[in-house]
Order: C-alpha cells, then structure tokens, then sequence
C-alpha cells in the first residue's frame, strides 16, 4: 500500500456516509407532536381524500443529530477560508441574524395593513435609502429575490422605459465576454437577445464596443451590461467613456454590482455613468449564503427609469409614517410574491448601520489590499496575467491566476483545487471568466494571519506539484469522500431516491 | 464596526508587500472625477449594543402573529413548527457556506437537498423537483415556462381563481416573450372542466390550476387535467399547497405533469413575505429542462455514494443566453428549514396537520355562517381557507378586529389584493395553531361589528 493510499484509507476508511432520511425511517416514530383537536371533526369527502403517505419520521434525537451530523459535512465561511471568486464570502455578523429572528420581525404576514408594520416599513425604508446613496441613483427597488432576479428586473425597467418612449425596437443588450452566466440568461428571459462585447486584458475594448453598436445598429440596443470591477478583477480604467458611448448610442449602461464590495464609498456607479444596477446583498452587505440562497437582489436606477419600477414601493408619507406604494401608472408590474425578501434585508440594514459611511469606505479599502497583498505573495509560483505591481497593474477586491508552469507539470486545475480541500480552504472559482484560471477573492473580513496561512497552503502545493505530484493528483486525501463522478451523474441523472 | 480585523502596522506591511506607499495606490486605474468627494451620507456606525436597541425599537413598532391571532391566508400561513428548526439551521456550516459546487467540500448541503427533492416529489406525487426557486410566484412562472419550453408552443391557460400576485408575476415574466396568456373563468368560485375543454387547443403549452384557490375553493384537479390532457404534450401545472398534500389528493394523484406551490407553510417564517421557497416538481421527462438547481445522487472514486450539483449544462453558468432559465440561486436555507420540517413531523405530522386545517377552518366556518347577515361566499368544498360576505364594509370588519387584537383575514378588494374584488368578501384561512377559543372570539368579534 502506498503511502497515499494509506493516508485515504486512515483519513476516510470505511467510515459510512450519514445515512439518507429515509434510510432512517421508523414505523410510528415522530419528531415533534402537536395538541389534541379542540373542535368537533368534519369528515372529507372520500372523493377529496388522498394525500403523501411516504414521507419519513423518527425521533427528534435523531432528528438532531442527522443534521448535525450533515452540517459537519460542510466547508462554510464561519469554519474555512473561503476565497471564492466573485462571490464575496465575507463574515456574517451574528448581530444581523439575531434582528431577522425576533418576532416583531419574523411573525409579519405580508398583507396585513401598512399601520400595524410601521417599523417594518422604517427598516426598509430605510435600506431603500441607504442603497440609493451608495448607488448614488435616483430610486432603489428592494423588490427582486436575487441578483439575476435584479438583472431581470432592470432589463424588464429599460425596456419598458424604451417601449414607452417610442422606441420598441431597442431589444438588443450587449454584454462583455466575461459577463457573469446570469447577463445573456437574464437577457433571454426578457426576450431580449444579446450581443458579446470582447475584452482585452480584462478591461471592455472600446473598438469592439463601437464596431458592435454600429453593426447592430445603435437605434436597435437597449443596453449594455458590464460588471466594474470587471469579472477578472480589475477597475475599468476607460469606465467613463463606455458609458459616453452606451450614452451616444442612446442606449442604456447596466452595472451587474457583483463586485460593489470594491466600490463602497469610493466611487459610486452613477457617478460614472451607469443607468440601472443590481445589488446582491448576499455578497456585498454580508447576509449569508446559506448553502445557496436565500439572495436579495435590490436594483437602484436613474430618475427617468424610476417610473417603471416593479411594485409594491416602500414610501414615507407627510406625516413621517412610511407605506406600501402599490400605483405605479407605468410600473413593468409585479416581480414576486408580496414585498421582497424582507428577512434578507433586516440582515442587510444592520451590516450598513454597523459599518456606517466610513466603515463602507473602510470595507473596500481592506478588501482591495488584502487581495492585493494575497497576488503579491503568490505571484511567483502562480501566474496571473493582468496583476502586475511594478508596472503599476493592480487587482481590484480580487484576482485570477492562471498557474500555467505548475499545470505544465502534469496536474490540472482540479488537481489543485481539490488538494486545497485537503488543507481546510474552500478552493476560488475555476475556470471563470477565463479557461484554467482561478479566481480567489479573499473579502475584507479575513486577517493578516489568515492571509498568511492560505499563502502557506499554495506554496505547499506548488512545492508538493514539483516533489510528491500524486498527492495533488489523488486528492482530496483528508475530506470525508474522494471525488464525485459528476460525469456519470449527469449521464444518468438519479434525483431522487427510490 | 465594519468587521475588518488589520491593525496599522499590518497594513503597512501588507503595503510593502505589494511595493506601494498607501492603499490608495491600489485604486490608482479609477480616474478622479468620478471617485467620491466626500463621505457617503448615512447614519453614523452603531455599535452592536445600538443595533440590539434600534432593531428591538423597529420592531417592537410592528404588530402580527407572535402578539394577534393571525387568520391571514392567501399564499402565507401561520404554521406551527418545532423550534429545533431554528436551532439547527443557526448552525454556521449551513448558515455560511456557499451554493455547493464543490461536492467534496459541500455533502452535507447536497445530501440534505437530495432529500428535499425526494421530499418534494413524493409530497406531490410527481417523479422529480428541483432544490427550490425563489418563491411560489416565480415558480408558477417557471412551471409555465417550462411547459412553453418542452412544447415550443405559445399559450397558456390560466385560472382566473389563481393567487393574484401570481397572475400579477407570470404576466410579468411573459410579457416579452410572445406567450399568450388566456385567462379561465370561474363559475361559482372554480374553474368547469367545460371551461377548459372550450380553451383548449393545438397550441396550448399549459393549463395552470390551483387548489385551494384563491378563495379557498377546491379545484376540479381532475376534470380540468383531464381536459388538457386531450391535447398530446399540453402540461398540466398543479399549484398546490403542500400542507394540503398531507390530507388531499396529490397533484399527481390527479394528473398533473408540473406542480409549483409556496413551501412557506413548511417550517418557514411568515417574514413579512420573504425569504420563502417556491417549490418544483415534474415528471421525469422534464428534468433536462428544469429551471433551478438539481441535486443528483452518484458515486465517488472509492465508490461511496456521495452527492452532486447535477444537469449543469441546463444552467445559465454554462449555457448563458441558451439556459432554461437565469435563475441562479436557490433559497437553500429555507429548503433546508422545509426538509426538516418535513423530517421532523413525517407523513403522519403532516397529516395531522392537514387534518386540523380542515376540521377547524370547517368549524369556523360553520360557526360564522350561522351569525345573520354573514354568509359563505361559495358553497363548494375548502381546505384551511375559506371566504364570507360581510354584511358591512369588509374594511371596518378588519380595522374593527384589528383594534380588538385580531388578525381576522384579508381582504378580497383592494390594490394588495390585485383588484381581485370590489365587494366585501372576508378570506380566512385557519391553521393548527388557531385554538378554538381565538376562533370563538373572532366569531363574537364579527357579531360585534354586525349591522
């Protein structure tokens, strides 16, 4: 047995995977019990009468521990460093789940009348507020449930604003080529179509900008959609001028803020020009991630896109008392159920109220330096194309290495990220925005220390590549499963259990 | 406090680290004229201890089910469930991780959204469901984009006694893409099969059909399915409420292709409207067009079963303007809170629920039928919910109970209510925790208020 093999068999043996629930399952056990009818039955009509029977139950013991056990399976930001391009894993406060919980909050119903949730309506009122000064735009809606729901919103907003103005035809968006996936998805999902704008080392290439407005045709675009810092984590240094000529062509410039955590109180995205964009508060004002959700997705636009905003809008009155503004002549409508994802936004008040005007600032400043002290270190054993400090080539809140030398030494980008596994760290986003790549965002909230550590790890890695390459080959070594054939899983997909 | 955590001197040596004097240095490629001039204008920093007080304050100015009894329905139930959910969902490992694209790092996200899945299919009686999409609107959407998707045609029928915010949302979601929405009206309160079979034709990609609906009423399942069925490939899309599955007949107990419902009233908050879960099931034959993400059970290099994000290439990360849809997210956390749930109380639980729903919706309802002037707006059969006529103006009935503590429905007229009615009907809907005591109070209340 070699030694790796016995480092799997040690580490994960034959140690069985949590069984699923209904593996569990016992006949008669329950979990929890609930009080005896009070009130006299009515029998169902047998033609009515049907329902699951199949669901599995067993004692809230085991209840508990089957979940514990679950979570235990899990890499989170409370646990692992977790660097994950684009997706600002920052810290989340405990302060801000514990607002969310209390009751006064939690037990709402979201049709009851504006005068019995006064402070509800504050609360968001005041998010409302809060997310138009940092925008620096006119009116926010905090109406969408996520971000792509926000890229959806706003691209519905500016089409309408255009069908309202005569200009129907404006169905074109045009979208950097490293645009995040959800852009042209979005875009579809509005039956816009979309059109690629390239890049060159991570910055929009104004040239190709214009070639694709005028072969379109600029009375045909409603947009163009560009992330800033863009998608490879740089500033766009030619910002203003892209929207001169978004502006010239009469169409509209969209910000797809994934990357507002660079941006906070530094600059503000209209005063560069930018009619619509997205918030996601799950990334840059710290509400968890939960595992994949819940999101939150306020959009902020310019006053001449602002009468088309979804409804309900969240308004204070004369008299100081805040409501529900359900009339909006020219609104595109409704974009969800109800009036948002309330509970995300309580999160999301009390993290720009803990940090307030100088903290924001504070909060972007330490996450461009830490990403930038993290390229620094690494930037000998791992290549990165646009990161360059002696030339004054710097990354914004975050960066992407393409480790070329070490993948021409025989492991692959997988190879590496899964060896990351291995020593506790959540491995960056791969292979995005461009091939073979790794996109490491380390966010504000780590410290020096960790820093320091994750820099160890990937030094050990490049060291471990040139002396013991099978150990990045075999790994993860440590985690509780070796890999998952995802290959096979897609073949022949098994959904559910039977 | 903004949570960073660098002293000076570690900035300094972080600076000296990259070769630059300041951080400002960093932020060098942003041009001048359009870095802010001054301070952002907000409220100054709170310390944690003023956050407690400012977040108590809000909220000790908001009134709802943890200080009335709440007979509000439509789409948002209170719902009993046990405090572990709380407790184990606080956990960090769930709380804090990010979407599971890494499977070696992410198995206990991944095997508990299996188990939603297998959850959800089985509550609905379909083949397959997704790991959850926003909330039931956008997943009444997604159901009827699904449909239009998997059958390339342009039409969908859609029951006029559905949710109005959720015909307020798939309008939205299809205004610009060609679909023709047709609108099915109702004939005391439900929609005929007969009405279904008259709208039916080559190109209807979908028949959307809810129950209870939005007056409480249950739905002809049956019948109208059976109607879209005549057309090959027509979907027939079940929008359910998955409390109700633990006593009626499921949505594929009645046909359905696609069910789409709110997964608020399993184990999840009321939150003044969010973050709930929009549920998705389907038959087999739809899962290389599913919107959302899918959880797939495989194995691993050593042979263990373990679990992955599966499908991917449906998704908009892969497929861009090609996706069967841009959504992106999941609401992992309340699905994980719904699986519990559902866990915990077991087929049984559920049931029992459901089973209270009905007998006391059906108490209260007899009870306020017999008060005068106060009568049922429909006579057909109802689940937890149900709608009177007041004998006065519905809004002083509410205000009324209102001031005396009540939470007693909502009301059918009105913009919150999408215009669904001008006259006064009252839409009540009775969960487990209504005791028979706060039912009783209510129905003295309304013959308080009686003319």
């Amino acid at each position: 047995m070699t030694t790796i093999e016995a480092n799997k068999k040690q580490s994960r043996g034959d140690k069985p995977v949590e069984p699923l629930i209904f593996e569990k399952h016992v006949d008669g056990a329950i979990g929890v019990d609930l009080p005896p009818l009070d009130v006299p039955e009515t029998e169902v009509p047998a033609q009515l009468t049907g329902g699951c029977s199949t669901l599995p139950s067993f004692g809230q013991h085991d209840v508990m521990a089957h979940y514990t056990h679950l979570s235990d399976r899990n890499f989170s930001v409370d646990g692992n460093f977790y660097p994950l391009g684009s997706c600002t894993m920052k810290h989340n406060p405990r302060i801000n789940e514990w607002g969310a919980s209390l009751p006064g909050f939690s037990c709402l119903h979201p049709l009851q009348d504006d005068d019995t949730i006064q402070g509800a309506l504050r609360l968001l009122y005041e998010t409302r507020t809060m997310l138009e000064e940092i925008a620096g735009l006119h009116e926010v809606s905090l109406q969408p449930a996520a971000g792509a729901h926000g890229e959806f919103t706003a691209l519905k907003v500016i089409r309408a604003y255009f069908a309202d103005h005569g200009q129907p035809d404006r169905t074109v968006v045009l979208a950097a080529d490293t645009a995040h996936g959800t852009n042209p998805a979005s875009c579809t999902m509005c039956g816009a179509s979309v059109e690629t704008v390239r890049t060159v080392d991570g910055q929009t290439e104004l040239t190709h900008l214009k070639d694709v407005i005028a072969s379109v045709g600029a009375d045909r675009i409603a947009a163009f959609m560009i992330t800033n810092p863009s998608t490879a984590g740089l500033f766009d240094a030619n910002i203003k001028e892209i929207a001169t000529i978004v502006h010239e062509a009469g169409a509209k410039l969209y910000l797809d803020g994934a990357n507002m955590n660079a941006l906070l109180g530094r600059v503000r995205p209209g005063d560069f020009g930018v009619d619509a964009m997205h918030y996601n508060t799950h990334k840059t004002f710290s509400t968890p991630h939960g595992g994949g959700g819940p999101g939150s997705g306020p959009i902020a636009v310019t006053e001449e896109l602002a009468p088309y905003l979804p409804v309900p809008q969240v308004m204070m009155a004369d008299d100081g008392s805040f409501y529900l503004d359900r009339d909006r002549e020219k609104t595109i409508g409704k974009v969800r159920s109800f009036i948002g994802q309330f509970g995300v936004l309580v999160r999301c008040w009390a993290y720009i109220s803990a940090c307030g005007p100088i903290g924001l600032r504070n909060v972007s400043e330490t996450a461009v330096l830490n990403a930038n002290y993290l390229a620094a270190r690494l930037c000998e054993k791992y290549s990165m194309p646009f990161f360059d400090p002696k030339n004054g080539k710097f990354c914004a809140h975050e960066f992407v290495t393409v480790p070329q030398e070490l993948l021409d030494r025989g492991v692959t980008l997988i190879d590496i990220a899964k060896r990351m596994i291995d020593y506790g760290v959540h491995p960056p986003t791969m292979h995005w925005p461009m091939h073979d790549c790794l996109m490491v965002e380390p966010t504000e909230t780590e410290s020096k220390q960790a820093l320091d550590s994750f820099v160890d790890v990937m030094l050990q890695i490049a060291e471990e590549i040139s002396s013991e390459i099978e150990l990045v080959q075999q790994s993860p070594l440590e985690s509780d499963i070796a890999r998952a054939d995802e290959v096979a899983a897609a073949r022949k997909p098994i959904l559910t259990f039977k | 406090m903004d949570y960073t955590q660098l002293n000076s001197p570690q900035r300094e040596e972080m600076c000296a680290a990259i070769g630059v004097d300041t951080v400002d240095a960093l932020f060098d490629a942003i041009p001048n004229e359009i870095r802010c001039k001054e301070e952002l204008d907000l409220m100054p920093a709170l310390s944690e201890l003023e956050l407690q007080r400012a977040l108590t304050e809000m909220a000790s100015h908001n009134h709802g089910a943890h200080d009335m009894p709440c007979f509000m329905g439509c789409g948002a139930y209170d719902h009993f469930y046990p405090v572990m959910i709380d407790q184990l969902i606080s956990r960090g490992e769930f709380l804090t991780s990010y979407t599971p694209y890494q499977a070696e790092a992410s198995q206990g996200s991944l095997q508990a959204f299996f188990e939603f899945q297998t959850q959800i299919s089985r509550l609905t009686g379909l083949d397959i469901a997704n790991a959850s999409l926003y909330d039931g609107a956008t997943a009444v959407a997604e159901a009827a984009l699904l449909a239009t998707n998997t059958t390339r045609r342009k039409e969908i029928l859609v029951a006029s006694t559905m949710h109005p915010e959720y015909i307020a949302v798939l309008k939205t979601a299809l205004s610009d893409l060609d679909i023709t929405i047709t609108m099915l009206e109702a004939t005391d309160g439900r929609i005929a099969p007969e009405t279904v079979e008259a709208a039916m034709s080559d190109s209807v990609a979908g028949v959307i059909v809810q129950s209870p609906n939005i007056w409480g009423q249950i739905e002809d399942w049956d019948g109208c399915f059976a109607e879209a069925h005549r057309v090959p490939k027509t979907a027939a899309i079940a929008v359910f409420n998955p409390i109700a599955c633990g006593l009626l007949k499921t949505p594929g107990e009645c046909g359905a292709d696609i069910a789409a419902g709110e997964g608020q009233p399993l184990g999840n908050a009321l939150n003044l409207g969010g973050p709930y879960l929009g549920l998705l099931a389907a038959k087999d034959s739809y899962a290389r067009k599913m919107p959302g993400r899918l959880v797939g059970m495989t194995t691993d290099e050593e042979g263990r079963r373990v679990f992955c994000l599966t499908l991917q290439t449906r998704e908009q990360h892969i497929r861009g303007a090609k996706a069967t849809s841009n959504v992106c997210t999941n609401q992992g956390l309340m699905a994980l809170r719904a699986s519990m749930f559902m866990t915990t109380l077991g087929s049984e639980g559920v049931a029992e629920m459901a089973k209270q729903c009905w007998h006391k919706a059906h108490y209260l309802a007899s009870a306020m039928d017999k008060l005068d002037g106060w009568e049922l707006k429909y006579d057909g059969a109802y689940f937890n919910e149900f709608t009177v006529v007041c004998p006065c103006d519905v809004t002083e009935v509410v205000e009324f109970c209102k001031s005396r503590g009540v939470l007693s429905g909502v009301a059918a007229s009105g913009r919150r209510m999408q215009g669904l009615s001008s006259g006064n009907e009252l839409i009540i809907a009775v969960t487990e925790k209504r005791t028979k005591h706060e039912m009783d109070v209510l129905v003295d209340l309304f013959g308080e208020v009686s003319p």
